[in-house]
């Protein structure tokens, strides 16, 4: 009996040895989870196309570049590559065979990704995603611009590094700060940059500019620290309730967020959600300088007229006191995304309209209609009243701050 | 475009249209004396474009405008002692009476008075408001000549000026829906749950903000609409929430409304909700006294 037990325990690992080269099941759902907390399928798949398969267009300064097929598919994919190539690409933005990736692949923050996610994330695009032959396009970029050598300076320029757990914090903290730096790669959008278009800082460690928000593809993606247009006054259980189903009893993700929430923050488990949300609170405010929420008060008439426009237009949904409907629609009063020094994603919002996430735990998306048939004085007028209405204090707005960053809208339109 | 300029399009339309309007009533003698048979030409719609509330004059007129705009749109907080229901007039006429298809506001004080079947006689807008308060907000008529009254019919007054007499608007009433099909309550119920409980509740008992007051109407139960309203039809609710809900649905301005469910869902809904229990009507034993009781009025 022992006799036989033993042999059934060796057919078993002989069973597991055999299935060693297709890695363990376990290990392609692991990555396929990695694969969300990452985010890989917003950029690397065009509306209407095959998942991974590459061909979304992005605007650059330079042109339109298309993200690439990361499908295992051997020609066009990654099929390839081998775990060493995969994790090159990932972490130091150099593709197999030596080309350097442009660095709207968020290699700088996938530098701090751990060997076993690695090894996971591998998997799950080895084995866990279908292979599409789709070539990849060439870019927009022209000659000689689009030569990839100086890249290499732009490289040598970033601090980059793995990531570098802090002993005196406790595990949930590390792995927020692992999950928000690494895989989420939150500071491609929030964190500002450089001129040479560098991410200022990488970590809480690089100092107050990390998270301290940025405007990107003509949204501000806010603050993220304790300022009080930042996550100040937000709790951490707020932070989770907005990853996980969009919205919370006062605000709702718009905009890029949507897409994120949608995509990828609404599969992460409690316990990271919980862990980002740790680690997201303990980012002091932006040290020196003050927040938006200064009231320089705008001109009576346009108050007047601000607010006959908001009882037309906004009021129905946000309602007369700007209470907003609890997790249906957005309160604007005490909402810390409508009073940011920089209005670009208010004003944007107006504009365009939007739609919330569309998550399991909130299946309605509710949606904002799109007001860009008013002209820039009554959206200043209507944006002024919202900032600086029931008790909310931030900055008017200009009739020629909303022509500005409606012509980069409509810029970046175009280039879609 | 500058507001003011939108505002003389938009009065250089009424404009036309008011000239085409009187150029048909003209046409219309002539059309009768020729030999074939006289049809009588329906006056042109005038397309919805009420006045914007931010060029409500700045003063005392204008004063009385916004109050009545106001009673309109909180008129339970406003008007505790006339309205028993939590309801709102702007619960069922969205956006302060402006929106197409939402029961606007707009062009009704150029058709009043005006015959109605129910009451078996022409009402005039004062009445109309009344009978409002008395089934919809199953509350109590406030007096003819009480500045409340006087500042709501000033704000449907505003929001009609230059319109000719019995002007058609286009988007007036709640929109439309077959009236032929066979609704299904149980599928309503369904479709209820799935797609109206987030915001009514799964009770329709509405939605409470941290103060108490209610931002989204109740649909059945004490605190809704009795059963002589027009929103306790089948079909008359049917059509209003195929138009209109949910509102923030689309990117289509002012509301994002509607455009979420077919003639039989929105019919399939409408049966399940208003057969649900409300508050009743006493004085219906004097509704339609010539006739003319639509097949789907609840009594």
């Amino acid at each position: 009996m022992a006799r036989l037990a033993r042999y059934c325990a060796c057919l078993v690992l002989a069973a597991t040895a055999a299935r060693a080269e297709p890695p363990a099941a376990d290990a392609v759902e692991r990555g396929r989870y990695l694969a969300r907390a990452a985010d890989c399928v917003a950029c690397h798949t065009a509306p209407g196309s095959a998942e991974f398969a590459g061909g979304l267009a992005m605007p650059t300064p330079l042109g339109r570049i298309y993200t690439t097929n990361i499908t295992p598919d051997p020609e066009t994919g990654t099929g390839s590559y081998s775990l060493a190539d995969f994790s090159r690409a990932l972490r130091e933005g150099v593709a197999k065979g030596g080309r350097y990736l442009y660095p709207a692949m968020p290699f700088p923050s996938y530098a701090k990704i751990s060997d076993a996610d690695m090894q996971a994330l591998y998997a799950y695009f080895q084995h866990g995603v279908a292979p599409v032959k789709q070539a990849n396009r060439r870019s927009g970029i022209p000659f000689p611009l689009n030569f990839r050598f100086p890249l290499l300076f732009w490289d040598a320029m970033l601090r980059r590094g793995p990531f570098r757990p802090d002993p005196g914090r406790d595990a949930r903290w590390n792995r927020g700060a692992y999950l928000v730096q690494g895989l989420g790669h939150c500071g491609t959008c929030h964190s500002p940059r450089t001129f040479t278009l560098h991410e200022k800082a990488l970590t809480e460690r690089d100092g107050p500019d990390f998270l301290a928000g940025a405007v990107i593809n003509g949204w501000y993606a806010k603050n993220l620290r304790g300022d009080k247009d930042g996550l100040g006054r937000w709790s951490e259980a707020d932070i989770v309730n907005f990853l996980k189903a969009g919205s919370t009893d006062r605000t709702a993700a718009f905009g890029d967020m949507a897409e994120v929430v949608q995509h990828s923050t609404q599969y992460l488990t409690d316990d990271d959600l919980a862990a980002v949300a740790r680690y997201l609170k303990s980012l002091p405010p932006r040290a020196g300088e003050a927040a938006g929420l200064q009231a320089a008060a705008p001109a009576h008439e346009d108050v007047r007229r601000g607010k006959a426009w908001y009882d037309e237009l906004c009021m129905t949904c946000h309602r007369g006191d700007g209470g907003g409907m609890a997790r249906i629609f957005p309160a604007l009063a005490g909402n810390d995304v409508v009073q940011t020094a920089d209005a670009t994603s208010l004003v944007h919002i107006v504009l365009s309209g939007g739609r919330r996430p569309r998550t399991q735990a909130r299946p309605t998306a509710f949606a904002m209609p799109a007001f860009k048939t008013l002209n820039d004085r009554e959206i200043a007028q209507i944006v002024s009243y919202i900032r600086t209405a029931w008790g909310n204090s931030a900055s008017p707005v200009s009739a020629e701050q909303v022509a500005k960053m409606r012509a980069t809208f409509n810029d970046a339109e175009a280039a879609r | 475009m500058s507001c003011a300029s939108r505002d003389k399009e938009g009065g250089a339309l009424r404009q036309a249209l008011t000239a085409a309007a009187l150029a048909a009533g003209l046409l219309s003698p002539a059309l009768a004396q020729t030999p074939a048979e006289p049809k009588p030409q329906p006056a042109p719609a005038v397309k919805l474009a009420p006045p914007h509330i931010a060029d409500i004059p700045n003063d005392d007129s204008g004063k009385q405008i916004m109050l009545g705009m106001r009673l309109l749109a909180e008129t339970k907080k406003l008007l505790p002692d006339n309205v028993a229901s939590a309801l709102n007039c702007d619960s069922c006429h969205l956006g302060n009476g402006r929106v197409a298809n939402a029961s606007p506001y707009y062009g009704m004080a150029v058709n009043y008075p005006r015959y109605n079947a129910r009451a078996g006689r022409p009402v005039t807008l004062i009445e109309r408001i009344n009978g409002c308060l008395l089934r919809s907000m199953n509350g109590q008529t406030i007096a003819v000549d009480s500045a409340e009254m006087k500042a709501m019919v000033a704000y449907l007054d505003w929001l009609s000026a230059g319109l000719p007499p019995h002007a058609k608007v286009e988007g007036a009433g709640v929109g439309k829906v077959d009236a032929n099909l066979v609704p299904d309550a149980a599928h309503g119920k369904q479709l209820y749950d799935a797609k109206c409980a987030e915001c009514h509740g799964s009770n329709g008992e509405g939605l409470k903000n941290a103060q108490g007051e209610f931002v989204v109407p109740p649909l059945w139960g004490d605190e809704s609409f009795n059963i002589g309203a027009g929103m306790a039809r089948t079909y008359t609710a049917a059509a209003f929430i195929k138009s209109n809900m949910p509102i923030g649905y689309g990117l289509n301005a002012p509301l994002g409304q509607g455009g979420a469910l077919t003639d039989q869902e929105a019919v399939d809904i409408a049966d399940y909700f208003t057969h649900q229990p409300r508050p009743d009507f006493p004085p219906k034993v004097n509704d339609w006294p010539k006739g003319g009781r639509p097949k789907d009025a609840r009594y």
